[in-house]
């Protein structure tokens, strides 16, 4: 039955190949959409590991200001957490949640080597943002007198380099030749927002009176408005003049954040929906008229005493072996990119993209040639063969 | 005879409505999709407020540090030192502005916060933009030699820190502890324009701008005017000559990043400078552009093919009783080439009401504040002229054969 129906197909395949093309060029499209969609979504369920309600972030730029910049940052950072409205505060590296920065190194351990997010910060930082540890501590304090400066990494990270093996305590080396010691291990960090994938990360201790990382993450007490708001920026630039001072709400960089990532997505969806739509409207008419013009056909195998369900099926049997034909083009090209790791994703990823484009090509082409394959399958056979 | 031939086009859209329906919804779909899109790229890259002498400007916005192999690199906006030196010094150029990116800031009024962008400008810089000034005037030359504390706001500002609508010139306004005058109020541009928007504008020496910052590297974009868009080249082969001619030593970290990029790049240019480095990216970049393209395009043109045809060959028999009454093959081509322009303008014409209203609805939402999207007709004509040829291509090409067919088939059919 199958090899006759793709002979059938086959013998006509000058007819069907602009349909075939058709078929071909919504794959990729679908192909390309949904890449993007699994990406973002197989992240997007992925929690983002810490708290951002009521945490603010103050950013603090010294400009001309060089003297003794290290000293007035700790200076600012005791005021802040000496105020009532302040549960915590904790001084971090530009790249603090849901901002654009990124801070990139280079990780290795024995002999391997891996890139990962480096985040700079102090003792208080976990807290701040209710950051769980799943292994080991957090690096205190007490831990600048140590042989060797503690990190916290991530588990993305703890997988890459260490397998099985327990990670406190061991040594790893870090892009600027320095070897620093695992205190401890969080679970996931994901600090650009949800749609962040789940890369490796490093925390590392900032210096004693540290001059560059000067962003200052507050977890505030519920309920605290903007009064308190004006009156802490208000005190602080009189403690350094000349500084720019910027609070922001982690709340609302994470709002901005979202937008960036979706805004994209929803404009290829909104193509690429109309295209489908434009696609399988253009299908089902052209299919409406070759079953139509076929009645001859219909009416004498359903004389020879084909049932219904088998003149349904022959129609629907020829449009998925043109649907496959279609498709095993389309794969050649899609193939690749799991194959070559294209943009550095997943394969994965691109695999399920491919899927889920056959899964719902094939679901096109049944609905489009479902009704009128039903509609030739009634005609009775006396009439079909009358006209003819 | 026209007419004749449009009563029978409309009598064969009304005669099969889904047929008719599906073709329509492929060619305005399109158009649509087509209009709405080139109207964004529009918005974002071309003339507009304020910057509406963007066609006759250069930005030089990167400074990009790399060693000879390229491998490493580092890169930046650049230090006003830097462009005061080499860019305002330029002779070709009717006028050079040099101004910061934005940068944020907050203000504090009744116990409510505003979130602010601040940027830094000379005086020259409302010279080079098109800025259109409600009330009051910049900051000149006087007010920044002098180092006042004056600001230009925009008038989404002055509604929201004074009252709406209320006249603020010679009103303070208070800025992280600092009290500055407001000289001008300005009609706000969109955030897309991302070198020339912002809400509060400062002379460049006004405290916090970093305006004395040595080295090459800062914060600070130029843009420059030129007489006509004509002169562009010679002022890009002025400031290469400049920027040729900078000493090593004054280069910071030239022993690791010996090669100095510096460009004055139309918007776009600079714009694709930013995500591609190299021709090969360049390549890639256009290609992925075209792929889209033609893929949007692509796909309705070839279902309108697949359509037409199926339409054309459903009319075998009255082509066929036609030719039998002495028609000749020309008649019927004409006949055809008449209906698929009847249909296109169909199309063309949901196309153009469809943009109307989703542009309109996008200008409103707020989705992009200021919005100021609008119909591109060019676009719209070379679009419709598209669909024609396709319409054409996909209703002649079975016509002609049809009109070749012999009368006896025809009619059998």
């Amino acid at each position: 039955m199958i090899r006759h129906l793709f002979k059938l197909i086959w013998n006509k395949k000058g007819a069907h190949s602009l349909l075939i093309i058709e078929i071909w060029a919504s794959f990729l499209v679908l192909f390309g959409v949904l890449a993007m969609i699994i990406f973002n979504l197989k992240n997007y369920l992925r929690p983002l590991g810490f708290q951002y309600e009521n945490v603010w972030n103050i950013e603090l730029s010294a400009n001309q200001d060089t003297v003794a910049v290290g000293e007035k940052l700790e200076r600012v950072l005791k005021r802040v957490r000496s105020y009532q409205e302040v549960q915590l505060a904790s001084q971090s590296s530009g790249n603090t949640p849901f901002s654009a920065n990124q801070i990139g190194n280079s990780v290795s351990y024995k002999n391997i080597s891996t890139g990962g997010d480096f985040y700079y910060t102090d003792d208080q930082f976990a807290r701040t943002i209710a950051m769980p540890l799943t292994l080991g501590r957090w690096f205190s304090h007490t831990d600048r007198a140590s042989k060797y400066q503690p990190v916290v990494i991530n588990k993305a990270l703890q997988e890459k380099l260490f397998e099985n093996e327990n990670p406190l305590g061991k040594l790893v080396k870090v892009s600027d030749n320095a070897t620093v010691q695992v205190v401890g291990v969080v679970d996931i960090y994901k600090s650009r927002g949800e749609f962040m994938s789940d890369i490796p990360a490093v925390f590392q201790m900032v210096g004693e009176k540290d001059p560059w990382n000067s962003n200052i993450l507050v977890r505030t007490r519920p309920g605290t408005d903007a009064n308190f708001e004006a009156r802490m920026v208000r005190e602080i630039a009189a403690m350094v003049p000349g500084w720019g001072i910027e609070v922001g709400y982690l709340k609302e960089s994470k709002a901005n954040r979202v937008k960036f990532t979706v805004i994209p997505v929803v404009i290829f969806l909104v193509i690429c929906g109309f295209l489908l739509v434009n696609v399988a409207l253009g299908l089902f008419g052209i299919l409406n008229l070759n079953i139509a013009r076929r009645k001859s056909e219909i009416g004498l195998r359903r004389a020879m005493g084909a049932t219904e369900g088998k003149v349904t099926g022959q129609f629907l049997g020829e449009i998925w072996v043109l649907a496959t034909f279609s498709l095993l083009l389309g794969l050649i090209f899609a193939i690749q990119f799991p194959i070559m790791n294209v943009f550095d994703l997943n394969s994965d990823i691109y695999i399920m993209a491919i899927g889920a484009a056959i899964v719902v090509i094939y679901l096109i082409v049944t609905l489009c040639a479902w009704f009128p394959s039903r509609q030739a399958s009634r005609i009775h056979p006396a009439t079909a063969l009358h006209e003819e | 005879m026209l007419s004749n031939y449009l009563k029978i086009a409309w009598k064969v859209l009304l005669r099969h409505p889904f047929y008719t329906f599906i073709t329509l919804f492929g060619i305005s779909l399109t158009l649509t999709v087509l209009m709405v899109l080139t109207s964004f790229l529009d918005h974002l890259f071309a003339s507009h407020y304020p910057e509406g002498n963007r066609f006759r400007s250069l930005y030089i916005a990167l400074v990009l540090q790399t060693d000879s192999s390229q491998t490493t690199m580092s890169s930046g906006p650049a230090s006003f030192e830097f462009l005061k030196k080499y860019a305002k010094s330029l002779k070709t150029p009717e006028r050079v502005s040099i101004f910061s990116n934005f940068s944020f800031s907050n203000t504090y009024v009744h116990g409510k916060r505003i979130k602010l962008n601040t940027k830094y400008t000379d005086a020259d810089f409302w010279r080079v933009t098109t800025f259109r000034f409600l009330e009051g005037k910049p900051y000149d030359e006087n007010h920044i030699a002098n180092a006042e504390h004056v600001v230009v706001i925009t008038d989404a500002l002055r509604d929201e820190y004074f009252e709406p609508g209320a006249a603020v010139t010679g009103k303070y306004i208070n800025i992280e502890s600092i009290r500055y005058r407001v000289v001008g109020v300005i009609k706000g541009s969109p955030p897309t324009r991302v070198y020339t928007y912002s809400d509060v504008y400062f002379p460049y020496t006004a405290p916090k701008s970093n305006y004395e910052n040595k080295g090459v590297r800062g914060r600070y974009v130029a843009m420059v005017l030129a007489k006509s868009a004509a002169d562009l080249p010679a002022i890009q082969a002025e400031f290469n000559n400049h920027i040729a001619r900078i000493p090593k030593a004054e280069i910071p970290d030239s022993k690791q990043y010996p090669v100095l990029i510096v460009r004055a790049d139309s918007f776009f240019d600079h714009f694709l400078n930013t995500f591609v480095r190299s021709d090969a990216q360049k390549l890639i970049f256009y290609s992925v552009a075209a792929l889209v393209v033609l893929m949007i395009m692509g796909l309705p043109a070839i279902n309108l093919v697949n359509v037409n045809v199926s339409r054309i060959l459903e009319r075998a028999s009255e082509i066929g009783v036609r030719k039998a009454f002495g028609a000749p093959a020309k008649a019927l081509l004409f006949q055809f080439i008449i209906e698929n322009i009847f249909i296109t303008f169909i199309g063309g014409t949901f196309a153009l009401a469809l943009s109307v209203l989703i542009i309109y609805l996008i200008n409103s939402s707020g989705w992009i504040a200021h919005a100021d999207l609008t119909i591109n007709f060019t676009v719209f004509l070379t679009s419709i002229a598209v669909c024609l040829a396709f319409g054409l291509l996909s209703g002649v090409l079975p016509a002609l054969r049809m009109s070749r067919l012999k009368v006896v088939d025809a009619l059998k059919a």
